[in-house]
């Protein structure tokens, strides 16, 4: 059963549209597996819409009227009025040229993305079929695949761990996501389930290691680093695991 | 009849509902665009969307141009998508949110990331999967990728890292193996990491 979520934070700017997408994308396949946090999102969107769409209110306000009573935003003034923002719209132009085309859009999801690791074949979530993998990049029992979001500091990648392999102790000097999409690890804390979103800072230090294997869907902004003896010669290619 | 049904679902829906917005009627509009295509309903639609989505927009873009775009854009994709939208599921109010969160969301990244990959509709899809071809992902270079940047390494960093990764010795293992001093494995493996560092690449 799943036990690791996502905080009611992320779940808001995950709403919002405020989270990059690598971790946009994590959410979105941590809700597919969990009716909870699914519920949870269809509840804060409505919310979120029923705000927004409210007669005089605006955005910078949102986040006060969401924790207040509906009744106390009904007096909040703007600086225009919606007709005179229509004005600015041009509006017959704008519908004229929009209704001109009959045409609906094309509704067909992209088909199912496999990928094989070490001889295990694996269905990637639907969320990541738009995505653009690297090159794998596989170093023992760890296989790497990047998925390129051009988001800077952060990575992305896909993490495949064969059966009895592990991550050397380490640290992390930032944020380090795991998603887990397919089997289970363990590490000093505890045991991970296919679905469970785990998210730790820098002050965690960990040992992941998969009985029977796993497939990982990570996002870090920092390289791994590695904190135990001898693996403290991986640290150079740290940034190569996750 | 129609309007009592449709006021009970959204009165039911949630305690969020306020008041303030007319939710049968922005349902019965969006129905009609959905299936009669009608343009005095997307007309009104319109008139009621528009104005806040553009307030919205200018919180997020400092550029009007960038504003109207996700004006137009959300309104084109309202017009276009209606058939999507399903009045048991929600109210008309949240569907045009998620439309114009996913616009939104493609536009800021584009600017941001120089990305035109339109993942919006992947994260949060409007329309549950209906095809499904099959079409596979395999990368058949796999181990056979690392295997050949391995190979164009001298043979004595070969032997250490091959040692060191595929038969899993220790560093001290492999000097007695080896019958060499363990400060030579050390740079030897040094040296060959870097290599394949700069083989594999940061970015590959």
């Amino acid at each position: 059963m799943i036990t690791h979520h996502p905080k009611f934070e992320l779940i808001q700017l995950f709403v919002n549209g405020q989270l990059p997408a690598s971790l946009s994308a994590a959410i979105a396949i941590h809700a597919d597996m969990c009716p909870k946090c699914q519920q949870q999102i269809a509840l804060l969107t409505e919310q979120m819409a029923e705000v927004s769409f409210e007669e005089d209110s605006l955005q910078a306000d949102l986040e006060q009227s969401l924790t207040t009573d509906n009744d106390s935003t009904a007096d909040y003034s703007t600086d225009l009025t919606d007709e005179e923002t229509l004005e600015s719209l041009s509006i017959d132009d704008m519908v004229d040229a929009i209704t001109m085309s009959d045409e609906l859009a094309q509704t067909t999801v992209a088909a199912d993305k496999t990928i094989i690791y070490q001889n295990e074949n694996y269905v990637l979530p639907k969320t990541l079929s738009s995505m653009t993998l690297g090159k794998k990049a596989t170093i023992g029992k760890l296989s790497r695949t990047r998925i390129q979001l051009n988001e800077n500091e952060v990575r992305t990648s896909l993490l495949q761990i064969a059966p009895g392999g592990g991550v050397p102790e380490h640290t992390h000097k930032g944020f380090e996501l795991t998603l887990l999409l397919e089997g289970s690890f363990h590490d000093e804390k505890g045991e991970y389930v296919k679905g469970d979103f785990i998210m730790l800072d820098s002050s965690v230090q960990h040992h992941p290691i998969s009985k029977d294997g796993c497939l990982c869907y990570t996002v870090a902004n920092d390289a791994l680093h590695f904190t135990q003896g001898i693996n403290k010669l991986l640290n150079p290619i740290g940034g190569l695991i996750y | 009849m129609q309007t009592n049904l449709l006021s009970k679902v959204t009165s039911d829906k949630s305690r969020y509902m306020s008041d303030k917005i007319n939710h049968p009627e922005l349902c019965q509009w969006l129905d009609a665009v959905a299936t009669q295509r009608n343009k005095q309903a997307f007309t009104n639609l319109f008139k009621f969307f528009a104005p806040k989505i553009l307030r919205i927009a200018k919180t997020k873009f400092p550029n009007e141009a960038q504003a109207n775009e996700v004006v137009q854009e959300t309104m084109t994709n309202v017009w276009r998508k209606a058939h999507l939208f399903n009045s048991d599921k929600g109210a008309a109010t949240t569907w045009v949110y998620t439309v114009m969160r996913n616009v939104t969301f493609d536009m800021l990244r584009k600017i941001q990331g120089n990305k035109e990959d339109n993942l919006s509709d992947d994260i949060w899809p409007m329309a549950e999967s209906m095809s499904s071809e099959e079409e596979s992902f395999n990368d058949h270079l796999e181990n056979k990728q690392l295997l050949s940047v391995l190979e164009e390494l001298p043979e004595a960093q070969q032997e250490v890292v091959k040692g060191f990764y595929f038969s899993e010795m220790s560093q001290e293992q492999l000097a007695t193996h080896l019958n060499l001093p363990l400060g030579t494995i050390k740079s030897r493996l040094r040296l060959a990491l870097a290599k394949l560092r700069a083989q594999l690449g940061e970015n590959s």
